[in-house]
């Protein structure tokens, strides 16, 4: 469905991520691992275009999109109505939710599907109403996200996102900012949608995540993929990588 | 009262002691005047009034005229003392012969002024002048409600150009703010209505009153949004972004609306100031509370004037003060406090 190729980024002299190639296949979930500053968020912002990239291509069904080049060859994004088009298409969540705090939780949900996608109030608010059903929340509709749990703001969230019936659901940290007693309904949100086909793309810390519901992990290190296998593979006894053992040893 | 009686008594006692008595062998009335006048001439005015006393009341049928003459004089001279009673006895003892008299009435009338209470005179004037000031504090009002209604407006416009990416808009807004925050409001005034027309472009008072607090309040304001949009979350518009908003969607549906608490207490404050302001438009012929109240101040030097236009001014900034407050705490429902 969507393909990186060769993609670069830079922050002044740092590399944040270094020549990568990564292909998503449609019902595909990949959860992406790696130390603090690998470069695992940043490629997942790249693929919603909130990270623009220096070099490389960025392909949707075969065809490149995104970008054009100005003047002196340099990637630039393209117009703000396509790039707001394919972002649309393409769910994310955050590590802080972000949820927007003068709207409450239907609202929230309700917003992108009404402002963006210009649908009727009442449409809008039936599938909002279906969303914070299924992320179990229904009973906090009308409550700003300033009196939910981090665990509640998250699951809005989520339903935020799915309003605007996305091909591809990116979450970035999802449970990095929640207790760890509120974990487990998110993940277990998570889990339900993985369930359903989504295709997703997960970075994470959590390891219950690559172990319970992923099609393949990824371990990044200094912006780039070091290994790219099954979970089985990953979480082996004879696991031949080094680096990826060294950290696994650490985290489990 | 007492002088009245007092008054009665000289009536009824002088006509059989002094009148009938002295006259004959005592000093002339005209001589006992033209001395009396005298010893004013002098500086005398204690032996002045002890002269004018010996006038002898006229009798029955006889002319008062030296007799009202002289007590006149000798009220003067007690009042120009301070010593009210006595004066207001002499009065008196005129009005008993001749009830029209103009100046004792218009001499007890000032005696009863002197000695009427600060307060009481205060709230006299209040009655005389405060229709004016009520009138003027109507204009007042007008500027400072057209200043709130326009001011926002272009403060927003301002703020969203001068945090434009597009380096010319935003230099552009930068040197907008300079020159109206740089400068005093007076001069930008004074521009407007005494400067402008001799470059072919007149305003009338109001509109150019109008124009200059509009220009001066809306750089201010674009301050003030600027700083509450940079100071939310830089996430709130990456998530608005990451579901498919555009930028001027997500500034007008998420950012903007967050301000508006934030922008509160701030703005509260400039429409306060603003109260205050419009009486700089006092000097480029505007008629309003400020104007009014120096009108009459410079031709009644009444210092109650003044404080009766600072009085009004305080209740219309307590009430703006109030209902900022109110409006701050009916934006924040959606927090949790």
């Amino acid at each position: 469905m969507i393909e990186l190729q060769g993609v670069l980024k830079r922050f002044g002299t740092l590399t944040a991520v270094d020549h990568v190639d990564l292909s998503i296949k449609e019902g595909e979930r990949i959860v992406i691992i790696g130390p603090s500053g690998s470069g695992k968020t940043t490629l997942l912002r790249m693929i919603n275009f909130l990270e623009k990239i220096d070099e490389g291509r960025l392909l949707l069904d075969g065809n490149e999109v995104g970008y054009r080049r100005d003047k002196k060859g340099r990637l630039v994004l393209d117009k703000p109505d396509v790039i707001c088009a394919l972002r649309s298409e393409i769910g994310m969540v955050f590590q802080h939710f972000y949820l927007f705090p003068h709207m409450t939780a239907i609202e929230n949900v309700m917003e992108g599907p009404v402002t963006v996608k210009k649908q009727p109030k009442e449409q809008a608010r039936n599938i909002a109403m279906d969303l914070l059903g299924k992320v179990g929340l229904l009973d906090k509709k009308d409550i700003f996200p300033a009196f939910l749990s981090g665990g509640q703001k998250q699951r809005v969230a989520i339903a935020r996102a799915l309003a605007m019936k996305p091909r591809l659901m990116l979450f970035d940290e999802p449970t990095s900012a929640l207790d760890p007693e509120l974990v487990g309904e998110v993940f277990g949100t998570i889990k339900a949608l993985a369930a359903e086909g989504m295709t997703m793309v997960i970075v994470t810390h959590q390891m219950g995540f690559a172990r319970e519901m992923a099609d393949r992990v990824i371990f990044m290190d200094n912006g780039s993929f070091i290994f790219d296998g099954t979970p089985r593979e990953v979480f082996s006894e004879n696991m031949d990588n080094p680096r990826v053992k060294a950290f696994m040893d650490k985290v489990l | 009262m007492l002088s009245g009686v007092l008054g009665l008594l000289f009536l009824i006692i002088i006509p059989f002691s002094n009148s009938s008595v002295h006259a004959a062998k005592g000093p002339d009335q005209y001589e006992l005047l033209a001395k009396g006048m005298q010893l004013i001439q002098e500086d005398k005015g204690d032996a002045a009034v002890e002269m004018f006393k010996k006038v002898p009341a006229p009798a029955p049928g006889e002319d008062a005229g030296i007799f009202v003459r002289s007590r006149m004089e000798a009220a003067k001279i007690l009042f120009s003392k301070k010593d009210y009673k006595d004066s207001s006895v002499m009065c008196h003892k005129i009005l008993v012969l001749l009830p029209d008299n103009l100046e004792a009435k218009n001499l007890l009338a000032e005696i009863q002024e002197t000695q009427t209470p600060e307060w009481l005179l205060f709230i006299k004037d209040m009655k005389t002048f405060l229709p004016t000031l009520v009138k003027a504090t109507v204009m007042t009002l007008l500027l400072v409600f057209i200043t709130m209604a326009i001011s926002p407006i272009g403060g927003l416009f301002i703020a969203l150009g001068r945090i434009s990416r597009i380096r010319i808009l935003s230099s552009l807004f930068w040197c907008y703010i300079w020159i109206f925050r740089g400068t005093p409001l007076l001069l930008q005034l004074f521009f407007i209505y005494y400067g402008l027309p001799s470059l072919g472009v007149t305003f009338k008072p109001f509109t150019a009153a109008i124009l200059g607090l509009g220009l001066n309040y809306s750089a201010y304001l674009a301050e003030i949004m600027r700083g509450a949009i940079e100071s939310i979350d830089p996430g709130q518009m990456e998530a608005a972004k990451a579901i498919g908003m555009t930028y001027w969607q997500a500034m007008r549906r998420i950012i903007i609306p967050q301000t508006y608490k934030r922008l509160m207490p701030p703005v509260g404050n400039e429409f306060i100031a603003l109260i205050k302001d419009t009486a700089l438009v006092s000097t480029i012929a505007m008629v309003e509370l400020m104007r009014a109240a120096n009108q009459i101040f410079s031709a009644t030097f009444n210092v109650y004037i003044l404080i009766q236009a600072a009085i009004i001014y305080l209740v219309l900034t307590s009430i703006f003060t109030v209902s900022f407050r109110k409006v701050e705490d009916r934006l924040g429902v959606y927090e949790n406090r």
